[in-house]
């Protein structure tokens, strides 16, 4: 009942962080300058074909009406029109969608590769030349923006050794060799960028939990110090970096807005930056519902996974 | 066993020497130590906190962690010297031959294993069976130390245990490979009285089945006289006196030893100063010249100061085993106890004008998680899903008075509420319901500037002086802040009262420049107290005041509270787990359990001899300073039942070894005077006579103390 309990309540916070992002960003494009029906129209309408389109788009009802109909839109998958492509916003995104999520989730999956390994090592062997030495380039990969990843990639991988796009995207259901030979660099590049901080996070959290009680009361049954480290305190240290995990994959999903453009990726991203340029309104609303989708569903899962890896939370109370 | 097994020891340390190398240089917390233990012998090693005990138990396993490190020395354990094992033969020694019980149940268990994966683990990894044989050995185990339903319980996590059922587990690990040599490590220390009894009782139990060595770690004199046949006195990294446990209680040849036995406020003792020594342990960096303890030893002469530390050496006309590390132990006779010069307790104003009247307090603390306020989803009885509003109910309508210049306790075990009370009254907590009037204000019914006011009056000191004192300011800053935002004192004026302040407590009037973490835990307490004197209150709150205080340090300040309370014309409200300290120090007290009061009165009235039966189990359960005391332990059924399902009834019956029946699950007992005198009363079911009546044998364990 406790874990239920847990869910239930995790849950519920989701939805009613989602409920507030729905007011801002309704909100938002309410207060953004400009008049949707002028943008529409080009410079020359007329202002009875104004007012007749605002009434078609219903504009003209009072706010809380808008954003009534809005939601209720959202809720039966209809976004709107987009202004600039004149297609429904649903379908573009859907579109989209699927390839930013295939970045992203390529880039977590290498950071984590990474980065958990490393911060163990850095953490059993605390303040020796292997440890100061990975978290100095997990500092630079923290200093650098992920942008400058990707350039640094396409420079040494593309253009120097050669042997790998420098831009572009090709489906996996057209063609998976070349669908994976376009996602190693930008997929890279962002995994090392997240890699310094989840390497950091799993370095301080296994450092902690090596001091606990339990740690040293596990050596003193003879366990080796492998199976104390992997047995005993992984599985506590990766309570916070699950978090970490989690944010990290929220921040992904961000980084790839800029990304997107470096490697030219036709996902979600460079999607909200024409919408934004081409103040295709409905369009930006959209994309920005569903990035914040994105964000919350992957700490709802960081959520559920506390409670896998947590018997406190599934099974209920201890102070 | 081999022929030679019966003749050697179990274990032979020689001349053990552990260091730690630190920013400022080395220090050597286990200095040249030397003892053996024989098969089948508890021996206990005692001493205040620094001593080197814990680091002396880490040695033996090789479980010193970098920076420190054994720097010399051998460890025989049953015929090999371990210190010179590889780290492979080292961990088939550790847990199989020689297992630790460590100290705090509550965080030596991986939270995020089952306790059955715990204790398999050690099984797997000792002997040669799978995974269903080591299930059933690890059942056996639970079993063995007296789990209930151990083929339910092993799945569990260790949150779904209480602290002693925890200890208890940690207990089974280190049975499960049958080791020669167990080293428990304070393991009561982190425990309730009533649960350390159930401990220390199964430790004798299992010592006799298995024919087990125990090396019994612990800084409590009374654990060490109720478990151990020999006992070895460590004090700034030094073992300073061994010998039979009966015949150190007897006659210490050691100052030290005298000065820690005569320290512990004993229950059922006279009440008058307890003989406390000044100062506190050197500091491990900068030994004296002489004899480490010669600062501090009140048979010190010239000679005692130079010359090095005195070795440990047997005892000329001393019973055998006797070693003491003594300049002069062959011409003192140290057999009775040490008495303070002026020893009479100087504590004795007692008015009957009320200060502080508590009536009905009652605060309950909502159980949720802050999310959907303490709203939680639920079964009801038909199977339907309902919310529900939990409560913790910590405080569950109590009342005493406090009168001018009494010392009132509350005692009882963890979670018992008595911390809330405290707090509640000082309306630090806002109570959920109930009166409290202090020097005739309502202050239930006070404002929040009122109350800020009236808070000159009332002072609280905190179990942990260290964290109740700002880091970041002077002693100078933190006493006279208060007297400033109360107008008592300014300027010179100001620094005058507070040097004056620091001296009457024990510390130098140039402390006032000083900052908190340039004293020891026994000084930061002293200058909480000069803090709080300092706004000339009437009552002073002393939540646990001692208890993360060494024993010699805790007469210190017990003494100093006792001093300074006809002086400046106090009451004490005083919490603690300690019995013997509550007895030692109160002029009433109320005992607590589940936040409600079991029983009120005089401090005679209530422990001599005691009623109510929870008060007379709890005052079984501490285990005496005393090998030869014949103890008949009452151990408890049980743990305390959550206070957020609370039983019906009279909240001890679930435990109570004199329940009647049905009366005590369905009615609460109100609070009656006992003898018709209405100073004393009892919340209990039994007539005063069947209170009296000693337990039968099923009712009560009893134990007639060895050795």
């Amino acid at each position: 009942m406790a874990f239920v309990n847990y869910l239930l309540k995790r849950f519920g916070f989701m939805l009613v962080t989602l409920f507030l992002v729905t007011l801002i960003t309704f909100g938002l494009t309410k207060i953004l300058p400009g008049n949707v029906a002028l943008l529409i129209l080009g410079p020359n309408a007329t202002e009875a074909s104004i007012a007749q389109l605002e009434a078609q788009l219903g504009l003209d009802q009072p706010l809380y009406v808008q954003y009534v109909d809005w939601v209720a839109g959202l809720l039966s998958g209809d976004m709107g029109m987009s202004l600039r492509y004149n297609v429904p916003v649903f379908d573009l995104i859907a579109l989209r969608l699927p390839r930013s999520l295939l970045l992203a989730v390529t880039a977590t999956i290498i950071s984590v590769t990474l980065s958990i390994p490393l911060g163990i090592i850095a953490a059993v062997r605390k303040n020796t030349p292997a440890d100061l030495t990975a978290s100095m380039l997990a500092f630079i990969g923290l200093s650098l923006p992920i942008f400058l990843w990707g350039l640094v990639f396409i420079y040494v991988f593309a253009l120097t050794l050669g042997g790998f796009p420098t831009r572009g995207y090709v489906s996996p259901m057209v063609d998976p060799i070349a669908s994976i030979h376009h996602l190693i660099l930008p997929a890279s590049a962002m995994g090392v960028a997240l890699t310094a901080y989840i390497m950091r996070m799993t370095r301080s959290s296994m450092i902690d939990e090596l001091s606990e009680d339990y740690v040293e009361f596990a050596r003193s049954k003879g366990l080796s110090e492998r199976a104390v480290v992997l047995r005993h305190a992984l599985k506590n240290a990766a309570i916070p970096v699950i978090t970490v995990v989690a944010f990290q994959f929220s921040y992904a999903f961000g980084g790839v807005v800029v990304l997107e453009e470096v490697f030219s990726w036709p996902g979600i991203g460079r999607l909200t930056l024409t919408a934004i340029e081409n103040r295709d309104i409905p369009l930006l609303q959209g994309s920005i519902i569903v990035i914040a989708l994105i964000y919350m569903l992957s700490n709802f899962l960081a959520d559920t996974f506390y409670a896998y890896v947590d018997p406190r939370i599934r099974y209920g109370g201890s102070e | 066993m081999t022929t030679n097994a019966t003749t050697d020891p179990l274990l032979a340390v020689e001349s053990l020497r552990t260091q730690f190398k630190t920013e400022n240089g080395t220090i050597t917390a286990v200095d040249d130590v030397s003892f053996t233990l024989d098969r089948g012998e508890v021996m206990g090693i005692v001493g205040e906190s620094g001593a080197g005990k814990s680091v002396t138990a880490k040695s033996i396993m090789r479980l010193i962690d970098y920076p420190g490190e054994i720097a010399s020395g051998s460890v025989i354990f049953d015929g090999e010297d371990l210190l010179e094992c590889s780290e492979k033969e080292m961990q088939s020694v550790r847990g199989n031959k020689i297992a630790l019980i460590p100290q705090d149940p509550m965080t030596s268990l991986n939270p995020v294993l089952t306790v059955g994966q715990q204790i398999t683990e050690t099984i797997k990894l000792h002997q040669d069976v799978g995974e269903s044989e080591a299930r059933e050995i690890a059942i056996e185990a639970m079993a063995e130390v007296e789990i209930p339903d151990p083929e339910l319980r092993i799945d569990e996590y260790p949150h779904e245990f209480s602290g002693g059922m925890r200890q208890r587990v940690l207990i089974a690990i280190g049975l499960a490979c049958e080791p020669d040599l167990i080293i428990a490590d304070e393991p009561t220390t982190a425990l309730d009285v009533t649960t350390q009894a159930k401990i220390l009782e199964l430790l004798n139990d299992l010592r006799e089945t298995h024919n087990v060595s125990i090396l019994m770690i612990t800084h409590n004199l009374g654990v060490v006289a109720q478990t151990c046949d020999r006992v070895g006195v460590m004090y700034a990294g030094n073992l300073i006196e061994t010998g039979e446990v009966e015949a150190i209680f007897n006659q210490p040849r050691h100052p030290y030893t005298r000065t820690l036995i005569d320290a512990i406020p004993e229950v059922g003792a006279d009440r008058n100063r307890l003989y406390a020594l000044g100062g506190s342990m050197p500091n491990l960096q900068s030994l004296p010249d002489g004899c480490n303890f010669a600062d501090r030893c009140p048979h010190a002469t010239d000679d005692c100061h130079s010359g090095g530390d005195p070795a440990l050496e047997a005892v000329p006309d001393a019973p055998a085993g006797s070693h003491a590390a003594c300049f002069r132990t062959a011409e003192l006779d140290l057999s009775e106890p040490g008495t303070e010069t002026d020893g009479e307790r100087r504590h004795r104003t007692q008015t009957t004008e009320p200060l502080l009247e508590v009536t009905d307090l009652k605060k309950y603390f909502s159980a949720g998680d802050g999310l959907l306020g303490n709203l939680s989803l639920a079964r009801t009885d038909g199977g339907g899903l309902t919310l529900e509003r939990q409560y913790v109910k910590a405080v569950d309508g109590v009342s005493f008075t406090i009168n001018r210049g009494e010392t009132v306790g509350l005692v009882g075990e963890s979670g018992c509420g008595k911390s809330t009370v405290a707090r509640t009254v000082m309306q630090l907590l806002e109570p959920t319901d109930g009166e409290v009037y202090f020097d005739g204000h309502p202050l239930h019914e006070l404002g929040k500037s009122e109350i800020r006011s009236l808070r000159q009056e009332m002072q609280i000191i905190f179990q942990d002086p260290k964290s109740s004192l700002n880091p970041r300011k002077t002693v100078g800053q933190i006493i006279g802040r208060g007297m400033e935002k109360h107008n008592i004192a300014t300027g010179n004026e100001k620094r005058e009262r507070i040097e004056e302040l620091l001296e009457r407590v024990g510390l130098a009037a140039s402390d006032i420049d000083k900052y908190p973490h340039q004293f020891s835990g026994g000084q930061q307490q002293r200058i909480a107290i000069a803090n709080a004197l300092a706004v000339e209150p009437d009552l002073i709150v002393c939540d646990e005041p001692v208890s993360a205080l060494d024993v010699s340090v805790q007469a210190q300040i017990l003494n100093l509270l006792d001093d300074i309370q006809d002086e400046f014309d106090l009451s004490y409200l005083f919490i603690s787990h300690n019995i013997s300290v509550v007895q030692h120090i109160c002029d009433r007290v109320a005992v607590m359990y589940l936040g409600k009061i079991a029983e009120f009165g005089s401090v005679e009235q209530v422990f001599e001899p005691p009623y109510h039966p929870y008060t007379e189990s709890l005052l079984s359960a501490v285990p005496h300073p005393n090998p030869n005391r014949e103890t008949k332990r009452i151990l408890l059924e049980g743990t305390v039942p959550s206070p957020m399902d609370p039983p019906s009834g009279c909240p001890f019956h679930t435990r109570c070894p004199k329940k009647l029946g049905g009366e005590c699950e369905r009615d609460e007992p109100r609070a009656k005077p006992v003898d018709g005198d209405d100073d004393h009363t009892i919340a209990c079911h039994l007539s005063e006579a069947e209170m009296s009546e000693p337990l039968t044998h099923q009712q009560s364990n009893t134990t007639v103390e060895q050795p």
